[in-house]
């Protein structure tokens, strides 16, 4: 899986942003995004703000507060988006990409381990990878795929946001750093801090 | 300078080799300022903001705006030192920010809530904050040529930087003595000389938001 990390000025200012890759699952934490992915994924996280805008305010049942974590909020074609937004309007979106297999794009059965993937490359694989309604349709059911609202992928997100929230923080404590004046991140030791915590939750 | 070595990108760190990220968000309760050292702070915020000043209005809005950054940053601080950092909350209607501002915040301020919470009856998109006895202007004395000038504009710098930080924005936050205006003899102002009431203003569209929002039902 693929992440792109973004935190947006309330003027929608990008302020930080940061492309890794997954570190489960043997993976090596270097993002699998091709060229093209890498200069579409800003389009599709501000294309996403509207959707925060709608639904950040809550439901109007509650209560007069809403949760800064608002889950999974908007798709792409195969990018994911997640949002959490600051007290002070900031958001933090994260855009996931999952690998291919967990979309159900290359047919691979993952019960029949490394036979099956040579099957899959010599058989049809090809005519289904690539055809975004193929992987669409395929997104319905079987275990194994990627699902933006399972708990599993909810909490891990919502840990990896606590922890760059808390950064964030003191970030802006900070007081040579303009809040609210589209000041942009460039501490190194920031980034390392949410690199560290992408490590440990996704 | 070992420590340069390892970080080619010239960021420096402290002696103790903790930077702001090293740090707690969660002070402990003694950590408090004492008066004496803010009210000397103070004092010399007020000269620095007297400079070159055209008059009261032009020195208020310097104070005002000394404090405006300050509610910035405190509204995310004291929303994630407020509860369990995973069930992390924030206000999105005026009401609960109006209680955060005069609960939460003030008792993060001066240690203790705020003295009433008003709307105003002619105006719905006003809300009036009193305070009877502001901590700022314990120490300060008005010349007499200056009567109209009230320091808490400093404050209410503050409150209008959460009210904006979070989404409501005004149309001001000012301070205003009660004693003058409604005389001595009014409820508060014989008690209370030094009684100050917080002005805030919505603007239009944050209202509108608000009746949408509660007419939505659910």
């Amino acid at each position: 899986m693929s992440y792109t990390f973004t935190i947006l000025s309330p003027h929608d200012t990008p302020l930080f942003t940061h492309t890794f890759g997954t570190s489960r699952s043997s993976g090596t934490g270097t993002p699998a995004f091709t060229t093209a992915d890498l200069a579409l994924n800003p389009f599709i996280i501000h294309s996403a703000l509207d959707i925060v805008e709608e639904v950040q305010w809550g439901p109007s049942s509650t209560s007069g507060s809403a949760p800064m974590y608002l889950k999974h909020i908007d798709k792409y074609q195969n990018n994911f988006i997640s949002c959490w937004i600051t007290g002070g309007n900031v958001r933090f979106l994260l855009l996931t990409r999952p690998r291919d297999e967990a979309l159900g794009i290359s047919a691979a059965n993952p019960s029949s381990g490394s036979a099956s993937s040579i099957y899959s490359t010599g058989s049809g694989a090809g005519s289904v990878r690539g055809s975004l309604a193929g992987g669409r349709a395929g997104l319905g059911g079987g275990a194994g795929m990627y699902n933006p609202t399972s708990p599993a992928t909810e909490e891990a997100v919502k840990n990896f946001f606590v922890d760059v929230y808390e950064s964030w923080v003191k970030t802006i404590m900070n007081p040579f750093f303009a809040v609210g004046h589209g000041d942009v991140v460039k501490s190194p030791v920031f980034r390392a801090r949410v690199q560290a915590a992408a490590k440990k939750y996704l | 300078m070992s420590g340069a070595q390892n970080q080619p990108t010239g960021l420096r760190y402290p002696s103790n080799k903790k930077t702001i990220y090293d740090r707690n968000l969660n002070r402990t309760k003694n950590a408090e300022l004492s008066r004496a050292a803010f009210a000397y702070l103070f004092v010399e915020m007020i000269s620095y903001a007297q400079q070159r000043v055209r008059g009261i209005a032009d020195l208020e809005k310097r104070l005002n705006n000394q404090g405006y950054p300050l509610g910035l940053r405190l509204l995310d601080l004291l929303l994630s030192r407020s509860s369990n950092p995973l069930s992390s909350i924030r206000p999105t209607r005026i009401l609960p920010l109006l209680q955060f501002i005069a609960q939460t915040l003030w008792r993060h301020l001066f240690g203790r809530p705020a003295d009433a919470l008003e709307r105003s009856e002619s105006d719905a998109s006003q809300f009036m904050l009193y305070d009877n006895e502001p901590l700022v202007n314990q120490y300060i004395s008005l010349p007499r040529e200056m009567s109209q000038l009230n320091c808490a504009a400093f404050v209410a710098g503050i409150i209008e930087g959460v009210c904006d930080g979070a989404g409501f924005a005004t149309e001001g936050v000012s301070a205003h003595s009660v004693a003058e205006q409604e005389g001595g003899a009014s409820a508060g102002g014989g008690m209370w000389p030094g009684k100050t009431v917080f002005l805030i203003k919505f603007k239009q569209e944050v209202l509108e938001r608000e009746e949408i929002l509660g007419r939505g039902g659910g």
